[in-house]
């Protein structure tokens, strides 16, 4: 079976992923610490919004609301009310998936653009909910003073430690979302992206089959939120807005809309391009964009599989027939 | 013999267009029936109504007695009621074993956790799940194509997937719409053959088809539709004869056949 054979050469290459992730911090530089850290957090919300637009093939242009009401969750239970902050963090998972949920059901009578304009609104309310509710979010000048996660005496309280515990969780989500695709439930979810009508004539409840990777998205956002909540210890409104939402898209679609470890990768590229492009302003933006249609119209697939086919094609012009 | 479907007065209006109009028809339990009417006749309407995707705007629909009205499309699958699409409607960018093994996702249960952390149930599910789908696929012919894309398979042969797939929910009764349309006459007489398999194995078997021969050879039963209404019915020679069906096909002549 040509699955299992790709299976092999995936497995090679998660294992190399892994050795080099867990070698970086030990270089001892902070700046790469801090990025990589970054990139784990957003593949992490990366990976449902694949699982849910690759895979399920329902566009979300506002899933940058589910990260932050992960992250305003987790950070008012753990500063305001005093909750322990992992508890408050698998409160924050639960609430956002629940919210998701209840949610989904009218938003998913919507189909195609119809549903893409209304994700739109969605996370444009949340964000406007993040800035004005200032007695409870802090408003615009944000909520400081965030506690850190801690197991018993030791606190994630460095870059080092809060690396691994980020880096671990987005492995497990990888892991879980690998098996999630690869079951029953991933097979009603592409059944349902290739042709809706007929995977209902099959027995599928499409729409909840679309609610529940909703519901799943969301709870994978808002434990992203809820660990970038911890990390910084600072959250404002502005890195849970709508050109967030936008960002994750473009991870989603660099890294292959239905591809699980591409995730890693499109939260790399975009993540290490902001960086380099961030003394040039707002430029990212637009590049964002030509990289969408780019990507979309010569690799539909993502980069990693364009750039495999493309090797491919060479080699197979540079053997001698 | 007991009916396994019945409509009664069952109309379907497009705004002012009336599909199908005060349809009393029985199906019976274990025969192969065929719906045949000219373009626009209100046949694949039929089907709709009777899959759910479409609810009546006046009648019923009776299912082994049980009234359907206020279940949909997917609930009708799961209670035996299968169908195929004249436009097939294969999941283009799976494998033509996961195409059949979608079909068999109402005939099992475990859920997202089994799945995310790999649960004994899951695994075990999973082995049956891909040994029922190779066995309808090798029904139709098809087992030794089930690792290549659906989109890679010729018209035909998607039209066979497509059926594996509806026979894989494990139905009471199938749909087939157009099966043989765009067939050669080798490929229709095995979907026919195909038919007469699927019907030994007990369900029953309802048919819209434009190919006369095909219809003939098949059906034991032939339903003639004509702007939404019941024109005819009886065996296929008795149809084949009948005045108003020679008049609703070919037009008003006199001596035409």
């Amino acid at each position: 079976m040509p699955h299992f054979i790709r299976g092999r050469g995936k497995m090679l290459a998660i294992a190399t992923l892994v050795v080099l992730l867990s070698i970086v911090p030990l270089l001892g530089n902070n700046y790469y610490t801090s990025v990589l850290l970054i990139i784990g957090i957003h593949a992490i919300v990366t990976v449902g919004l694949c699982l849910l637009m690759g895979y399920t093939g329902q566009v979300s242009l506002g899933h940058a609301a589910f990260y932050g009401i992960g992250a305003y969750i987790a950070a008012i239970l753990s500063k305001t009310y005093h909750v322990d902050p992992w508890l408050a963090m698998v409160v924050a998972i639960i609430a956002t998936a629940a919210f998701a949920f209840a949610i989904g059901f009218p938003v998913f009578r919507l189909r195609g653009n119809y549903l893409a304009m209304a994700t739109l609104g969605l996370g444009i309310i949340i964000w406007i909910l993040f800035r004005e509710l200032d007695w409870i979010t802090g408003g615009q000048s944000g909520f400081l003073d965030i506690p850190t996660l801690s197991i018993g005496g030791f606190a994630f309280d460095s870059d080092f430690r809060f690396y691994y515990l980020v880096w671990g969780f987005c492995l497990a989500v990888m892991f879980i979302s690998q098996n999630i695709v690869g079951s029953r439930m991933g097979r009603a979810m592409r059944a349902i992206r290739d042709s809706e009508s007929a995977s209902q004539s099959l027995g599928i409840n499409a729409t909840l089959v679309k609610v529940k990777i909703l519901a799943l998205s969301a709870a994978y956002a808002a434990l992203a939120g809820s660990l970038y909540a911890y990390y910084v210890g600072f959250i404002d409104p502005p890195p849970f807005g709508f050109l967030f939402s936008i960002r994750l898209v473009v991870m989603a679609v660099v890294g292959g809309l239905a591809s699980i470890w591409g995730a890693i990768f499109g939260a790399a590229s975009v993540r290490l391009l902001t960086e380099f492009l961030h003394p040039f302003g707002d430029i990212d933006v637009v590049l964002f964009g030509l990289i969408i249609v780019v990507v979309m119209i010569l690799s539909p697939q993502g980069v990693i599989r364009g750039l495999g086919d493309l090797w491919r094609r060479i080699s197979r012009r540079l053997t001698p027939s | 013999m007991a009916d396994i479907l019945q409509m009664k007065g069952l109309t379907k209006a497009f705004g002012g267009v009336i599909a199908v109009n005060e349809l009393d028809l029985e199906i019976h339990e274990g025969e192969i029936i065929a719906i045949i009417g000219p373009n626009g006749a209100g046949k694949t309407t039929l089907f709709n109504l009777i899959a759910g995707v479409f609810s009546p705007t006046r009648g019923q629909i009776f299912f082994h007695g049980q009234d359907l009205a206020g279940t949909n499309d997917y609930q009708r699958a799961r209670m035996g009621i299968a169908r195929t699409f004249q436009d097939v409607r294969l999941f283009g960018n799976m494998s033509v074993l996961d195409n059949v093994m979608v079909g068999l996702h109402s005939r099992s249960k475990y859920g997202m956790l089994s799945a995310a952390f790999r649960l004994p149930q899951g695994h075990r599910e999973e082995a049956s799940i891909r040994l029922t789908a190779i066995n309808t696929l090798n029904l139709v012919g098809l087992g030794q194509r089930a690792d290549i894309n659906a989109s890679e398979l010729t018209f035909g042969q998607q039209k066979l997937v497509s059926i594996a797939r509806a026979l894989a929910t494990k139905p009471r009764v199938i749909m087939l719409d157009e099966p043989a349309a765009g067939s050669n006459v080798l490929e229709t007489q095995e979907i026919s053959d195909l038919a007469k398999r699927i019907l030994e194995m007990g369900i029953t078997v309802i048919l819209v088809e434009h190919d006369m021969r095909f219809v003939m050879g098949t059906a034991e039963r032939v339903v003639v539709l004509d702007s939404g209404e019941k024109l005819a019915e009886g065996t296929p020679s008795q149809v084949q004869n009948d005045r108003r069906v020679i008049t609703a096909y070919l037009g008003e002549q006199e001596d035409q056949i």
